[in-house]
């Protein structure tokens, strides 16, 4: 049977308005839910950045995840001089409008710094990537790194979740012996291949299949870490100050 | 149309069940059509996300085939491809934002699979195929079916794969810490597509063999 041209637009009306209609009312009423989620998986890989993770093949319980947060991580807002911004906390951060307040994490035992978290973020090949990385207190060591969002190809990009990838960040510097920033490079390839013994500290190697990724996490890493260095520095004339 | 007066059929007559358990055996989607491959490679690294993802594609499929089936007669041919597309990627986006809200760590597991459920030939090959041409009650048989079908070969290479390549079942560890002490080692390859597609490639030709089906 054949329908008439009017018939055809009216369907097609009629499909897309009803589809429509049915996905809108999906995404919201299920938004709080999803929110949530994403706010302990954000949650969860601020305590992973800083080593603290389920046992292999486990998961922590969102109850943990809270709990864990709680008695572990301290949350701040520094400002561009690497002030602590009082009276606001990361979650209130609104990224258009607040350009020069950054969020900042502590892992704090018995009111002790032990280490200092930052976001990282970024665009990779086809989408931004979002992570932590954990800083010893010496604002030099990296202790983790955990990139928990992002759109790249599975297999290849996507592998920079993998802990066999953000494992070599462990123990890198992200600074020379005088302070000064020199961020940490994915190299194509192997370290070892291309970089001399020495500068090893601040190369990591590479994902085959996956150099702009790679390339976009070494630009945005870097920039990142730019916007913390005053606060590093501040914390490095403090530490100074307490030893002499 | 076929479906002009024809003597009345029972809900589970012989044909029926043909609609449903054929493509579970001889006319499998994945073994004897070769559709949805990619998706079968992707996300049989362990077993939860395989049977996540079996449920996912037959819950689409049973669906869109229901859709496409009750509104065959009102779909107008010109445009019939762009509306089976439209249901389908309704349903799958809705299957998404359910993942999302409730099983979120399975759902970032299994990332843009989901989504690409909406591109799986198996989905609009049914709906093209057999639910424009039937009643709903068919289209229904043939969604589950073909989902099964989909779905337990999903399942066995999953399991093979888990248990080769991580030494687990649904995330239980099965070898003692002992085993590996004396020198046993998962099988990483298995881990990795490769393993997918040796254990697809023994699927096939076994099912292939038992049901005596040939490709021409």
């Amino acid at each position: 049977m054949q329908h008439s041209n009017a018939y055809t637009y009216r369907f097609a009306a009629t499909v897309t308005i009803v589809c429509s209609v049915l996905l809108a009312s999906a995404a919201t009423l299920l938004k709080p839910y999803q929110t949530q989620n994403e706010l302990l998986d954000v949650r969860k890989n601020i305590l992973a950045s800083v080593g603290i993770k389920p046992e292999e093949g486990k998961t922590f319980s969102h109850k943990q995840v809270e709990k864990l947060y709680k008695e572990n991580i301290k949350e701040f807002v520094i400002d561009d001089k690497g002030e602590v911004v009082d009276g606001i906390t990361p979650g209130e951060l609104d990224p258009k409008k607040d350009k020069n307040r950054f969020p900042l994490y502590e892992k704090q035992k018995d009111g002790q710094v032990e280490s200092i978290v930052l976001p990282i973020s970024g665009k990779g090949l086809w989408s931004t990537i979002y992570g932590y990385m954990a800083l010893n207190t010496d604002c030099r060591t990296v202790i983790g790194v955990e990139f928990y969002k992002h759109g790249e190809t599975p297999g290849l990009g996507s592998e920079i979740s993998t802990s066999s990838f953000t494992g070599q960040y462990k123990g890198k510097k992200i600074s020379d012996e005088n302070g000064k920033l020199v961020s940490i490079t994915i190299v194509k390839g192997k370290v070892k291949d291309s970089i001399a013994d020495e500068d090893a500290w601040h190369y990591v190697d590479g994902i085959s299949g996956a150099t702009l990724t790679g390339r976009g996490i070494n630009i945005f890493l870097e920039k990142d870490l730019k916007k913390y260095t005053p606060f590093f520095e501040k914390v490095l004339a403090q530490k100074e100050a307490d030893n002499e | 149309m076929s479906d002009v007066k024809q003597p009345k059929e029972g809900l589970f007559s012989k044909k029926n069940m043909k609609i449903f358990t054929n493509p579970i055996s001889e006319n499998n989607p994945i073994t004897f059509q070769v559709l949805g491959i990619c998706s079968a490679l992707a996300v049989t690294v362990q077993m939860r996300t395989a049977l996540v993802m079996a449920l996912a594609v037959t819950s689409v499929l049973t669906l869109s085939n229901v859709t496409i089936s009750l509104l065959r007669k009102r779909i107008p041919s010109k445009i019939r491809i762009i509306v089976e597309l439209a249901v389908v990627a309704t349903l799958v986006i809705l299957v998404d934002q359910i993942l999302k809200a409730f099983l979120f760590d399975i759902s970032k597991q299994l990332s843009v699979f989901v989504g690409l459920i909406i591109t799986n030939c198996i989905i609009m090959g049914r709906a093209e195929a057999f639910a424009l041409q039937n009643k709903p009650w068919p289209s229904v048989l043939d969604g589950l079916g073909n989902g099964l079908g989909y779905g337990w070969i999903l399942m066995v290479i999953a399991m093979g794969r888990e248990i080769l390549g991580s030494g687990t079942f649904l995330g239980f560890s099965l070898f003692p810490e002992s085993f590996y002490a004396a020198g046993y080692e998962n099988m990483g390859l298995m881990v990795l597509a490769p393993g997918a597609f040796i254990l697809l490639g023994l699927l096939v030709w076994v099912q292939r063999t038992i049901t005596k089906t040939v490709h021409e």
